[in-house]
């Protein structure tokens, strides 16, 4: 973010803060894509990603006032993206094992890389157990490292290094499982 | 491996838009909750007022009752006075009655002494 991104950003919040609704649109916007991500990656399911989403944004609504800074915004955002969807994860008595149904439209937009490799990527991290699942998303995708990481998610570093370290296992193992042996794929074979 | 393993779970996992409208949806939800957050605070007093006024109300009612029972107590006791007022005046002149019957004839005084 340049100095003058920055300034922006401070702007809209402060403004957001004094009851400014278009300034409270343009943080939602500025912020939609992290958090929906986020929560798209954790749910495996857009309908439940979106509900999520929103009621991350409705609480930040309420919860203006405590929020110091830009920093502290995305460090909020996350934190609670995080927490409920761990919550509703543990809730549900079943876990989504199969990845998104309709993956490649959305993959398109990596411009490098393997799309299928990347599905399968992001199908075998939506078998991962809710913590683990968080732990990855919040290391790859919101690039954090495992320190910013503990903070947000309120637990140990080194249970965060241990979720990090188990799960490149599992999924290296998964992905070299798959390759060895190709499965015939079919229509109705899940991407 | 490690690297690789790493670089291709950041392309994987870049941010992806959220469906369209997703911004005003938001906005909507939140001036709705707004809405209700302050009308929700202008009305507060209205049920601390209800329920003080039907509190009142059967506080009224009651003391109305109270009040109608001591009256309607008070007419009977006095309906009743009465009635033993007369039960008595006629009791006292059947006494009266019978002890004149029952008296024998008294004659009348001779002067021998």
């Amino acid at each position: 973010m340049t100095d003058g991104d920055a300034c922006s950003a401070c702007d809209a919040l402060a403004r957001a803060r004094s009851g400014d609704a278009a300034a409270f649109t343009t943080l939602v916007r500025r912020h939609q894509r992290a958090v929906y991500s986020l929560a798209l990656r954790m749910l495996s399911d857009r309908g439940k990603a979106e509900d999520l989403a929103q009621e991350v944004f409705i609480r930040l609504h309420g919860k203006l006032a405590l929020v110091q800074s830009e920093t502290h915004l995305l460090f909020w955002l996350r934190q609670v993206t995080s927490r409920l969807a761990i919550d509703r994860l543990r809730r549900e008595t079943r876990y989504e094992q199969l990845p998104l149904p309709q993956d490649l439209p959305l993959a398109a937009e990596s411009s490098s890389g393997d799309p299928l490799l990347q599905q399968q990527l992001r199908g075998l991290i939506a078998q991962l157990p809710a913590a683990a699942r968080a732990v990855v998303l919040l290391r790859y995708q919101e690039d954090l490292d495992p320190s910013e990481i503990a903070q947000v998610l309120e637990m140990p570093v080194n249970t965060v290094k241990s979720h990090l370290k188990r799960s490149l296992e599992r999924l290296r193992e998964r992905l070299t499982g798959e390759a060895a042996v190709p499965a015939p794929r079919t229509d109705d074979a899940p991407l | 491996m490690s690297d690789d393993l790493e670089k291709q779970l950041r392309e994987a996992l870049r941010h992806v838009d959220p469906p369209p409208g997703f911004a005003a949806r938001v906005s909507a939800r939140t001036q709705s909750e707004q809405r209700h957050r302050w009308l929700a605070a202008r009305h507060r007093w209205v049920p601390a007022t209800l329920a003080a006024s039907v509190l009142l109300s059967l506080l009224v009612a009651y003391g109305w009752q109270l009040r109608h029972e001591r009256e309607q107590g008070l007419a009977a006791r006095q309906q009743l006075i009465e009635a033993l007022r007369l039960t008595g005046e006629k009791l006292d002149l059947a006494y009266r009655g019978v002890q004149d019957a029952s008296k024998p004839a008294v004659p009348p005084d001779t002067g021998d002494t």
